[in-house]
């Protein structure tokens, strides 16, 4: 079943168009990953799909019952982490969660139980002083927490690993992975590397539009025949190369570039037959990021 | 809805905001019967150096007028303060985007703005009551009460002028940005107010016209000349009420 929806959603500041016709859906029980450059329109997308905002025009829906502007009923089901979370100063991390599991109409013991369970899960049972000290991973960390409280159908985090360090990022990530089991996660980030960790399917956001869209897997394997890149051992097998095969490009110092794989026979044959001196041959990993560019048009 | 207004108590406790005007209130209760009891004395160390330039002073008498006049200057300059600590109760909220998670999690926007204004509300006839109370009992033990006619109904116009400030404050804080913002709008009403009140038909019906407590203490005027001004004090406050829910409620967090 599909957790969320978004289908022709535009919308516009002024008279900027941030996004033009997105459309997209994500399916329960997924990691999905939302990319985009910055002011690509990600925070404005998931605002949103929280009521936060207007939609010009379009329909969203979440866990099949669409979303209205202002209070939506839709957002009981959702938790959300915003791009910089900000608190109550003047409350402690524990009072903080309290305070949302009580708005949402959580039982007394369960809130308290429940709020020791997700500080100890974001590493932060020790920090029992009020949330103004906290530098901005901590606050990251109890955005979190936050989001996650009332176990909610529908989890959307905003570049959730912006401000932590190499190890909360990989803990995060290990969160996110984790609550796949109980919720649907939609998170924006810039990282690719940690979108080919987690993500199950990914969405690339560009120019108002979504350019690239599917499992990551099916992603990747667009760019699967990028190429395929000769090191050779001799300066002059290599100009011979070139001189027989004008698709080749040289990429460095005795490296070839192979960008059609199909002719990759023709080559190899040739080698084969002069018994040229080849160091190594590789396959060009489908970087994500490469795809990005590509995407981006850079 | 009570978990927001407990967060609101915590808010105005922990910032310390609470206490603040508690205070300044206390200290004006104060203040009013020690101006009035301090008043002879100066008079009398000043007399020497007076007689001195051709002024001569006569001897001065005090009562409880005299406390009570101090009260009525100075309620303005309360009220003054409260408006000060409590306009940012919105535009805090809206700078931090820190309504976002309690909205997202389903409160209604309704209950946020009555709970805001529930606790505005309590603050000023908390810190009013104190200040009326803390006056009236020195009044009571130096001099005699007894002299000042429709004393309470005084005092309660007073208090409803705090109310319709209470009212204005939540409606213009709720539409603004920023916190000048709204003491902007807020002072901008109360002094259109003070001007118009320059005109002597229309102050009858200005809700300013409910700080003018001395001429009631005095008899020179009935409580009945304030309905006027009572009536539109209430109907003003509910208008901006009203205002300010619907306009929180389309307002873009
Ligand atoms: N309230 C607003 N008023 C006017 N323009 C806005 C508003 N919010 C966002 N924008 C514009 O919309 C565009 C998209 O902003 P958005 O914050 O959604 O980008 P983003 O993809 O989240 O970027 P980043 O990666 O930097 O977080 C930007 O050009 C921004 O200037
Ligand atoms: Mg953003």
């Amino acid at each position: 079943m599909e957790m969320l929806t978004l289908s022709h959603v535009a919308k516009s500041f002024g008279s900027k168009q941030v996004l033009r016709d997105v459309s997209f859906s994500v399916p329960e029980h997924t990691v999905f990953g939302f990319v985009g450059q910055n002011g690509a329109g990600k925070t404005t997308a998931m605002k949103l799909i929280l009521g936060l905002l207007d939609a010009d025009g379009g329909e969203i829906s979440v866990n099949g019952r669409p979303v209205r502007y202002g209070n939506t009923p839709t957002n009981q089901y959702v938790g959300y982490l915003p791009d910089v979370p900000e608190f109550y100063d003047y409350m402690t991390p524990e009072e903080y969660l309290c305070f949302c599991g009580e708005i949402a109409g959580m039982p007394k013991g369960e809130r308290k139980s429940r709020s020791r369970e997700l500080l100890r899960l974001v590493g932060l049972e020790q920090d029992n002083r009020r949330i103004k000290g906290f530098s901005r991973g901590m606050k990251q960390r109890l955005g979190i927490a936050q989001a996650l409280f009332c176990r909610p159908r529908l989890l959307i985090c905003d570049e959730p690993t912006s401000a932590l360090d190499p190890v909360g990022r990989r803990e995060l990530l290990d969160i996110l992975v984790n609550v796949k089991e109980q919720t649907t996660v939609l998170f924006s980030t810039h990282i690719l590397s940690d979108v080919e960790h987690i993500c199950d399917e990914i969405a690339f956001l560009h120019e108002g539009n979504i350019v690239l869209q599917g499992p990551l897997e099916k992603v990747r394997r667009k760019r699967r025949d990028t190429g395929v890149e000769l090191e050779l051992a001799r300066t002059e097998e290599v100009k011979f190369l070139l001189s027989e095969f004008p698709f080749l490009e040289l990429s460095g110092s005795n490296r070839i570039l192979l960008k059609e794989a199909k002719k990759l026979p023709d080559v190899l044959r040739l080698i084969a037959d002069r018994n040229l001196a080849i160091l190594r041959l590789e396959r060009q990993e489908a970087a994500l990021e490469d795809l990005f560019l590509e995407v981006v048009g850079k | 809805m009570r978990a927001f207004l407990k967060k609101e108590w915590m808010e105005w406790v922990r910032t310390g905001r609470f206490f603040l005007v508690l205070l300044i209130f206390a200290l004006f209760g104060i203040m009013n019967p020690a101006i009035a009891k301090l008043t002879p004395w100066m008079m009398e160390a000043l007399s020497d150096s007076l007689a001195k330039t051709g002024i001569v002073t006569t001897e001065v008498t005090v009562d409880a007028f005299t406390s009570w006049t101090q009260f009525y200057k100075n309620i303005p300059m309360g009220a003054i303060v409260f408006v000060l600590l409590g306009s940012g109760i919105f535009p805090q909220e809206y700078q931090k985007g820190t309504l976002i998670p309690v909205v997202t999690r389903g409160l209604s926007r309704k209950k946020i703005a009555a709970a805001k204004s529930l606790m505005l509300l309590f603050i000023w006839t908390l810190s009013y009551l104190l200040c009326f109370g803390i006056t009236y009992g020195y009044n009571a033990y130096f001099w005699d009460n007894g002299i000042a006619k429709s004393l309470f109904f005084a005092g309660f116009a007073c208090w409803l002028f705090g109310i319709w400030l209470v009212a204005l404050l939540v409606f213009f804080s709720a539409v603004s940005a920023n916190s000048p913002q709204a003491l902007l709008g807020t002072g901008g009403i109360v002094a259109a107010c003070y001007l118009l009140g320059m005109i002597p038909r229309v102050s009858r019906y200005l809700p300013t016209k409910l700080l003018e407590g001395m001429p009631l203490l005095q008899g020179i005027s009935e409580p009945g000349d304030y309905s006027a001004c009572l009536a539109a004090a209430l109907g003003m406050s509910l208008v901006c009420l009203g205002l300010a829910a619907v306009c929180f409620e389309r307002r873009r967090l």
